[in-house]
């Protein structure tokens, strides 16, 4: 039976390649039709925020691989309902369909996966 | 219940990395201190009474300890590399807050 | 044992330098690294455009001569490689560009070369950060 893999992106979007870089592994391990789940978390809950405007900094869209996720069998999407309300983000109104996990349910996540990458 | 040891490389004051990890780290879980992370030795540093109120075990890497002119105080196991990998094996998977 | 370690930061790093020592460390305790994996920044760390002073550690060198000894299996993530212009003598020609930065025993290759070793292993270990 496969490993499953969690994948904790943790990088707000335009703070360099971190971001792309660790949905890249995503959906890597999505085309090899791999087990995994995503957690964002601290300023990577950035990266799902609606009304972003990349272009402004001549850099690429990442909601087109955010969006490629749940092609790519990717669809165990979550998010840090408390880095959430740190940042003042609502979990209705983000650009991706995340489940809004609390801090025992992340521990438990972590728990029931088999390997865990932390970007 | 799966262990995860929770391998920890900055420094804690000025970084949240420390107090996400302790956040959803689960009740059998430990952290293992290593690079600026051992700043969290600091006995009368904020970083230390968290790491204290966690309840979890907590490793240093000695050299790094060492290079910084610090001291583990009780409760910390300071571990050389092959101690390190032993522990990586003693928990059931390894978390890095790169 | 087997273990899998993914390497994220530059030579210079210090979490570059401590892959390193507890790779040689899993060896020395008798277990089996099933790949190396250099990915983001982590390609610099098997560069050999990189030059050391001669009063530091050369940590690609220490790199290169652990994979050689012990005929580890290392990969170096090819979009990472290219982004950051460490190029083999195939992608060199293929871009027209001078510099070639790494070659055999380290090959350039996918991210599903770290999903196989993570596959493979009993503990994926990863170091960067810095």
């Amino acid at each position: 039976m496969a490993k499953s893999m969690l994948i904790i992106s943790r990088q707000a979007p335009w703070a360099g390649p971190a971001a792309r870089e660790a949905l890249d592994i995503a959906l890597a391990g999505g085309a090899f039709e791999l087990p995994l789940a995503m957690l964002f978390l601290d300023d990577g809950v950035f990266q799902l925020s609606s009304e972003q405007r990349p272009q402004a900094v001549q850099q690429k869209n990442l909601s087109a691989n955010l969006q490629a996720l749940p092609m790519f069998g990717v669809e165990q999407l979550y998010v840090s309902a408390s880095s959430l309300n740190q940042r003042g983000l609502r979990a209705d109104a983000l650009a991706l369909a995340a489940k809004a996990l609390d801090d025992r349910e992340i521990a438990e996540l972590v728990s029931h996966h088999d390997q865990v990458i932390t970007l | 219940m799966s262990t995860t040891l929770h391998l920890l490389s900055h420094s804690p004051f000025g970084d949240t990395r420390q107090d996400s990890c302790l956040r959803i780290a689960g009740p059998e879980d430990a952290v293992l201190l290593s690079g600026e992370a051992v700043y969290a030795l600091l006995s009368a540093g904020e970083p230390w009474r968290r790491l204290q109120s966690s309840g979890l075990p907590v490793y240093a890497l000695e050299e790094d300890v060492l290079a910084r002119g610090l001291e583990a105080g009780p409760g910390v196991t300071m571990v050389d590399y092959p101690a390190f990998v032993r522990l990586t094996l003693t928990y059931d998977k390894v978390n890095s807050w790169l | 044992m087997k273990f899998a370690l993914a390497i994220f930061a530059p030579a210079h790093a210090p979490s570059s330098r401590r892959a390193l020592r507890f790779a040689e460390a899993v060896l020395a305790e008798g277990h089996e690294i099933v790949r190396l994996f250099f990915y983001r920044d982590g390609v610099y760390s098997v560069s050999g455009s990189v030059i050391s002073p001669q009063d530091e550690l050369d940590i690609p060198l220490q790199w290169r001569a652990l994979i050689e000894r012990h005929g580890l299996d290392a990969v170096v993530c090819i979009a990472a490689a290219l982004r950051r212009g460490v190029l083999n003598a195939e992608e060199a020609q293929r871009y027209q560009r001078a510099g070639v930065s790494v070659s055999a025993p380290l090959e350039l290759s996918g991210l599903g070369q770290l999903h196989e070793a993570a596959q493979l292993a009993d503990r994926l270990v990863s170091f960067g950060g810095d």
